[in-house]
């Protein structure tokens, strides 16, 4: 499958501040990507350097084969944007703002009221066609922004977090609109600050962190980076230092930490540790409640690659 | 009971939550730079606006005078005018055409026409009319050109009858002196006479008496032999007796009779002398009084002409143009009737279009670029020229729709007449609201927020509303601030719609507004272009 974003060392500096700090990376025709990243991380920027928006500093980016700033309009002509605000015409109503978006692609009117008829059913909006856009809810405002982007036929569509406060209910539409739009062959940069939503719908993930990419691969590949550091978690009726202290002991053991009756372990490898530790606590007369072997979360891994603490 | 436990738990009043409001309000305040900005800004240039507008009367309005005359008293009248420091003498024209070209151009605010044979009309007591024309366009710059020019006049005219008054004193004084002169010149030579002829008089009067007593005494020595001669004679022999002795006696007695008579006839003679010599001093005091009187006539005529002739003419000035020689006369500069509004209007035009789009503006790009809607148009395949003359036009449109409207309003409710034509109305305020639109977009293009916008906005639109001419004089205020007016679009607006809709100028005459105007569309949107980016920080 070919590659229809090519990102070669993109760089953009603000000033001093190195927002975007040479990324490579390259996205497959029909692909869900996810975008991921601490707030501040540089995601914004490279998209908008994507989108034509801002001019990077160095590198080049390509939309199927387009430069992003020499053939910034055709390149404009293959995207759909959703961003992160509304960023229609509160005034005009779904409709109006779907005619205007598709006349500034250049559209004719007729062809302007196929499409906007067959988005707002795809967005489930049909109802609210002649509805004040100022008006609508937060989730329908969302859809109607997809909608938007989805005038001028696109064959990428780029998300800059697009569930980011909507309700659950919402959120859920939204994911099955974006893979219902990824099955009709779009290809998707979807950006989210949402771990299991990206779990769930990505086909691949990059992790960004200070203008770095950071982690790339499936969710799988990045989660993997973590198995070094398998937990399991032990619930015990009743937890003493000697147990404690005879946890550390094992050598299959690297750390270990307790609030109440519950006991976290960090394990070397997770080999039959779980026949180890239950022959290791009938042993020592212990009544185990529980053993969970956890399996690292990409929030997990999230926190471990961007290193926890809080920037900003 | 519920209602008294609420009333516990909320103070009606709570000082403690107010100064927490306050506290919170003023640490909100200090931190929203663009609100503090033109909250700072605001009284300061309305302080200084006002400060150097009000009380202040305008001062140098410019001024071109011309002279019919060229005398000394015309001389002074200018000089008065240059001297005064509300005006400033910009022109010397010798026609009422040319000054009229100066007004129309705006490089004159009045004209001032000094009439023809001034000087001798003034002096021969008549009064004349200084003509004066001023451009109604800024009515406190016209108002203060009147009254300083009311103030000279009439100052002059003080000036000139209180001469007249010193000149008659003078001519009134010198007559009276003289003709007392006169009067005891002739007194003198009177009594003069008197007394010599009475001296002629006594002596001939003594002439007379000695002639009376040598007759007597002549008389005397002839009485004895008569005596004699009665004393000896009785009646017929005394008459023989006398005609002998008389006869005897006869040739001595009537040679003395003889004598006698003789000198009786020349003391009659000398009495009638002496009553034709009095006589003749009577007459000849007359004479000599008529004869001098004759005689001094041509000198007194000569001396007294003079201020007989001043007092002759004096009174027969008309006292009212002796009170005011020069008067204030105002020829209207355009047509008749017009009134503060008619001005008023063209420039409440101008700034509605700037504020208009300006204030548009903020909503236009400003405001869509906050909400993200610019954002989705960057998005598309449209350049940027086409959003910013998408943008202009709608504005300008939109402005002139606007301003019509306005027109109409002003024409039916103030009865406004635009003398010009509404095609070169037109022109005007499609080319300023471009200019206006242009600026708006200028600004909204380098602000991040709305209310960045208002701020930045307000650098420009205050100076418009204040030094746009349309409520305060411009010309009141200082160099400096004039010359900031010089650069507002304003300015030039105003003053080319005032030409077309009050002064009925056609677009020729007004081409070094609409230049200047062109100019600025130019600038502005050449400025647009390249200010106007895409990129999204």
């Amino acid at each position: 499958m070919k590659n229809m974003i090519e990102v070669k060392s993109l760089t953009k500096k603000f000033g001093s501040f190195m927002a975007v700090n040479g990324i490579n990376v390259q996205i497959k025709e029909g692909e869900i990507f996810g975008f991921l990243g601490p707030n501040g991380a540089g995601k914004t920027t490279t998209i908008s350097m994507l989108t034509t928006l801002l001019k990077p500093t160095s590198g080049t980016a390509l939309i199927d084969g387009y430069d992003c700033i020499k053939d910034a309009a055709q390149v404009r002509s293959m995207i759909g944007v959703v961003p992160q605000t509304f960023s229609l015409f509160p005034e005009l109503t779904a409709e109006e703002n779907l005619w205007y978006i598709g006349k500034l692609y250049g559209m004719k009117d007729f062809s302007i009221k196929e499409k906007t008829s067959s988005l707002l059913k795809t967005v489930v909006l049909s109802e609210h066609a002649k509805r004040i856009s100022g008006a609508f809810s937060g989730g329908m405002k969302q859809r109607l922004s997809v909608a938007a982007s989805l005038m001028s036929s696109p064959r990428i569509l780029f998300m800059d977090e697009p569930t980011t406060g909507l309700d659950p209910q919402s959120r859920v539409a939204l994911r099955e609109l974006t893979q219902q739009l990824n099955k009709s062959g779009i290809t998707i940069f979807y950006t989210t600050h949402d771990m299991e939503e990206a779990d769930k719908l990505c086909d691949r993930i990059a992790i960004m962190d200070k203008g770095a990419i950071i982690a790339l691969g499936t969710s799988d590949e990045i989660k993997r980076k973590l198995e070094d550091h398998n937990s399991i978690e032990i619930e015990l009726e009743e937890v003493s230092n000697f147990i404690l202290s005879e946890l550390k002991k094992l050598p299959f053991v690297a750390s270990v930490e307790n609030s109440g009756r519950i006991i976290n372990l960090k394990v070397k490898n997770t080999s039959n540790v779980f026949f180890k530790l239950s022959d290791f606590f009938s042993a020592r007369k212990q009544k185990v409640v529980e053993i969970k072997i956890k399996e690292p979360s990409l929030e997990d891994v999230f926190i471990h690659l961007t290193k926890k603490e809080l920037r900003e | 009971m519920t209602g008294k436990k609420a009333e516990q738990k909320e103070k009606l009043v709570d000082f403690q939550k107010i100064g927490a409001i306050i506290r919170k309000n003023f640490i909100v305040m200090t931190r929203d730079k663009a609100r503090i900005l033109p909250l700072i800004m605001f009284p300061v240039f309305m302080i200084l606006i006002f400060g150097f507008t009000s009380g202040n009367a305008p001062k140098h309005i410019t001024a071109a005078i011309i002279s019919y005359d060229n005398s000394p008293l015309s001389e002074k009248v200018q000089q008065a005018i240059s001297n005064s420091e509300t005006f400033t003498v910009r022109h010397m024209v010798s026609t009422g055409g040319e000054g009229k070209k100066l007004l129309d151009k705006g490089d004159v605010k009045i004209i001032i026409e000094i009439p023809a044979a001034l000087q001798k009309k003034i002096e021969s007591g008549q009064s004349a009319a200084i003509t004066v024309i001023v451009d109604e366009s800024d009515s406190s710059v016209a108002n203060t050109a009147r009254q300083s020019m009311r103030e000279i006049i009439s100052g002059m005219s003080e000036e000139i009858s209180l001469e007249k008054i010193i000149d008659f004193q003078n001519s009134v004084g010198i007559a009276s002196e003289k003709l007392q002169n006169y009067n005891g010149q002739f007194l003198n030579k009177y009594s003069l006479i008197i007394s010599k002829s009475k001296s002629a008089e006594t002596s001939l009067e003594e002439a007379n008496k000695k002639i009376g007593q040598q007759a007597l005494s002549l008389e005397n020595s002839l009485s004895n032999p008569i005596a004699t001669v009665a004393a000896k004679t009785s009646s017929n022999e005394a008459q023989s007796v006398f005609n002998q002795t008389f006869l005897s006696e006869k040739p001595g007695y009537s040679s003395a009779r003889g004598q006698i008579a003789s000198l009786k006839q020349s003391s009659s003679l000398i009495i009638s002398a002496k009553e034709n010599i009095i006589e003749a001093g009577i007459i000849a005091e007359e004479g000599d009084k008529n004869y001098k009187s004759v005689n001094d006539y041509q000198a007194i005529n000569d001396n007294i002409l003079k201020p007989s002739q001043d007092i002759k003419e004096f009174s027969s000035y008309d006292p009212h143009n002796l009170h005011e020689p020069l008067s204030y006369e105002e020829k209207p500069a355009y047509g008749t009737g017009k009134r503060t509004v008619d001005f008023l209007i063209p420039n409440i035009i101008a700034l509605v279009i700037f504020q208009g789009a300006v204030m548009g503006m903020g909503r236009a790009v400003a405001g869509e670029k906050r909400n993200g809607s610019l954002t989705r148009v960057f998005l598309t395949p449209t350049s940027n020229a086409t959003i910013i003359l998408g943008t202009l036009l709608f504005y300008i449109v939109f402005e002139i729709f606007r301003s019509s409207f306005l027109i109409l309003l002003a024409m039916n409710l103030f009865h406004i007449k635009i003398e010009g034509s509404l095609l070169a109305v037109s022109l005007i305020m499609v080319v300023y609201a471009g200019v206006s639109t242009a600026i708006g977009m200028l600004l909204s293009s380098i602000v991040k927020s709305e209310e960045q916008y208002m701020a930045v906005s307000m650098l420009v639109s205050m100076p418009t509303i204040f030094l746009g001419g349309a409520f305060l004089p411009v010309q009141a205020m200082p160099k400096f601030l004039q010359s900031v007016a010089s650069f507002l679009p304003v300015t030039y607006a105003g003053s080319a719609l005032r030409g077309i809709m009050i002064k009925g100028f056609s677009l020729a005459t007004i081409s070094y507004e609409i230049f200047i105007l062109l100019m600025f569309l130019m600038v502005t949107v050449g400025a647009v272009f390249l200010v106007y980016k895409r990129d999204i920080e």
